[in-house]
């Protein structure tokens, strides 16, 4: 268990900048998710760290050793590949073992730790399969088996969960995280699943075009996010986000307005991104907090605990929720209240939150 | 009620008609193909199995018919024997020179360089295979001419002190003949293994690396396990082509000096062009056939197997 630090971290592909300087801190025991779109370059700050991607600029410390120069093999980490990469000629057994195998530990030694992993995991019946044989769930935890028995300093894992159907990948999610509750190892996790990051995360960092757009605990980049993208991207579904202007009583939308007591660093005919949840929209009927507004309900999704329901408000769309027996009928007028406690603010221009 | 059991039986009959005329499709389209085919083949392999089992075939106009009194002759006879150890040698020995010069030159021309290099690499290893083998034979046979200039070259660096008939002194023959045959048909495993190479996922490499293998445990636990199918089918295939190779051998040593590097294939030849005796030329045909097809159909296997 190590902490990892990276510095200024710069990667070029050719002429192309692919990372802007990453500056990332995640302590002993720590699980930090890296998460955002695909081309973000989150992929890449973890190849880097693995040590097979060249670095560029900057600097990797795992523990208190500069890695930079140091071999994959050398830097103490293991790491779960998207695609599980098992040798496909191996048994499970030695995939697990070969890393141990290449040590020259001793053989009683090997098969004392591969099987004690194998218990852990739950994988013990396989151990003489082929990976050919598995399933991919299976193969998922082979591959989190081969990591674990190098009883690394840092486990790294790219997507490792993205070949998976819905369902196996809510209980892998949650197995992952049993796990990293038992052996407390430091983790960088990359997903563009944002509810992976949520559920997973001591700490989530969100990148976007090779930048860190902001990093904190789960909580604070859902609650308290610092940049547009980072609002639109946690959260599902994504937060309304509706251009707007500021009047002196509220906001002007599109064909309409929102009415509120507003802060008064909102300077008025300012043009502005209005942001609110949908957990913040709730059907008047059933939650009065906040300020009313009507809508006319075009579209009702059902998610069987709740109900999320599209409405327009002028010519802009919000989505709100409901509770689940609530029955909206389709272009009618429904009263909705916005907990504008909960509502953002952003330039437009900028993307930069204005509290 | 009778005629909706005769309108029924009428439907019945019309689904067997339109399934036999469904099914006989293909097998229209494949027709051109398996009569040209079929008399191409059958007909000469007919004709050598039965001027086998016949004496004095073309020349003679009315061969008598001697059973298998033909094998009977070729199995006591000594140079046939020589034949078949030679041609084994031949066989095996350019098949491994083949497998070791065409998967270093496939694991080269694989790596990482620059792609204008990487592809006049890969474009100039690959010439061997292109000229035809007369042209590869002449070119050898100059090149290992006594006033070659490989003994020029060899003399030059004080390695021999006089010039070598590498293709006429008997103890050095069949190694020429080896060198010729490795030079001409290694691009085959080349690029088949090149592309076996390329089909291997990236990821495996690297989780060889962070599990700590290096170059050989890399070659070793992820290369070759992974070429395995590739490796045994063409292998197999160069074994096939190999065992009934003729021009290289006839056009460089014509199975000499002697009979040190007489092949079947050779043998095959000089029984029927040189000493015009064509039962005994069928004869060892079919030999070559036999053997021929048994590792044929080992190949056939072992690429069922891999469906």
């Amino acid at each position: 268990m190590s902490k990892i630090d990276i510095k200024n971290l710069v990667k070029y592909f050719g002429p192309q900048k692919i990372l802007h300087g990453i500056d990332i801190s995640i302590s002993k025991g720590e699980f930090c998710v890296l998460v955002g779109p695909s081309g973000c370059g989150k992929s890449t700050t973890l190849r880097m760290v693995a040590g097979l991607e060249t670095i560029s600029g900057g600097e990797i410390i795992i523990g208190d050793r500069v890695v930079n120069g140091l071999k994959p093999r050398e830097r103490g980490i293991a790491m779960v590949f998207q695609n599980y990469a098992l040798y496909p000629a191996k048994t499970v057994y030695n995939n697990m073992a070969f890393s141990l195998q290449l040590s020259r530990i001793n053989k009683n030694i090997i098969d004392e730790k591969v099987r004690e992993v194998a218990k852990i995991l739950d994988i013990t019946d396989l151990l003489d399969r082929k990976p050919a044989t598995l399933s991919g769930g299976q193969r998922q935890r082979v591959a989190m088996g081969r990591a674990i028995v190098r009883d690394p300093e840092v486990f790294l894992f790219d997507e490792p969960l993205s070949n998976l159907d819905a369902q196996l990948r809510g209980q892998m999610r949650a197995e992952i995280k049993l796990l990293h509750q038992r052996l407390k190892n430091t983790v960088i996790y990359v997903t563009h699943d944002q509810v992976e990051a949520m559920t997973l995360a001591d700490k989530i960092v969100i990148m976007k075009d090779g930048r860190i757009e902001q990093q904190g605990t789960p909580d604070d980049v859902f609650h308290n996010p610092q940049t547009l993208f980072v609002a639109s991207f946690m959260g599902s579904p994504p937060m309304n986000l509706i251009s707007a202007k500021i009047l002196k009583d509220g906001i002007k939308i599109k064909n309409s307005e929102i009415n509120f007591k507003k802060s008064s660093n909102l300077k008025i005919d300012k043009s502005i991104i209005f942001g609110i949840r949908a957990d913040d929209i709730r059907l008047s009927e059933e939650d009065k907090s906040g300020i009313p507004v009507k809508g006319f309900v075009n579209l009702v999704e059902q998610l069987g605990t709740e109900n999320l329901a599209h409405f327009n408000v002028g010519e802009n769309n919000f989505i709100g929720k409901t509770n689940a027996r609530a029955k909206l009928k389709l272009n009618k007028e429904y009263s909705f209240n916005f907990n504008m406690k909960h509502a953002y603010f952003f330039d437009p221009e900028t993307g930069a939150r204005i509290s | 009620m009778r005629s909706a059991i005769i309108a029924d039986l009428k439907k019945d009959m019309q689904k067997i008609l339109n399934n036999i005329s469904n099914e006989s499709v293909p097998y229209l389209f494949l027709l051109p193909c398996l009569l040209i085919l079929g008399s191409l083949l059958s007909v000469p392999l007919y004709k050598v199995v039965e001027y086998s089992l016949y004496d004095n075939v073309i020349v003679q106009k009315n061969p008598s018919f001697v059973g298998l009194q033909n094998y009977k002759e070729i199995l006591s006879d000594t140079a046939f024997w020589k034949a078949t150890l030679n041609t084994i040698i031949f066989t095996v020995g350019s098949v491994i020179g083949h497998l070791i010069i065409g998967t270093s030159l496939a694991l080269l021309v694989n790596t990482d360089i620059n792609p204008k290099a990487r592809t006049l690499f890969r474009s100039l290893l690959i010439l061997p295979w292109i000229f035809t083998a007369v042209v590869v034979a002449v070119n050898w046979q100059l090149l290992l001419n006594p006033f070659g200039i490989i003994n020029y070259g060899l003399d030059k660096l004080g390695i021999i002190s006089e010039p070598l008939d590498w293709l006429g002194d008997p103890s050095l023959a069949m190694w020429s003949l080896l060198l010729i045959s490795t030079w001409r048909g290694y691009p085959f495993i080349m690029v088949s293994f090149l592309s076996g190479l390329q089909s291997i996922p990236k990821e495996l490499y690297e989780a060889a690396e962070i599990d700590g293998a290096g170059f050989f445990g890399k070659f070793w636990h992820v290369t070759i396990p992974q070429l395995k199918p590739v490796i045994y089918g063409v292998a197999l295939l160069d074994l096939i082509w190999t065992f009934q190779l003729f021009p290289l051998v006839w056009l460089t040593t014509g199975g000499g000096p002697g009979r040190t590097t007489e092949v079947l294939s050779t043998m095959t030849f000089r029984y029927a062009f040189v000493n015009f005796e064509f039962s005994q030329a069928s004869t060892v045909a079919v030999s070559i056939l036999i053997i021929s097809a048994a590792f044929t159909i080992f190949y056939l296997r072992n690429e069922k197997s891999k469906i």
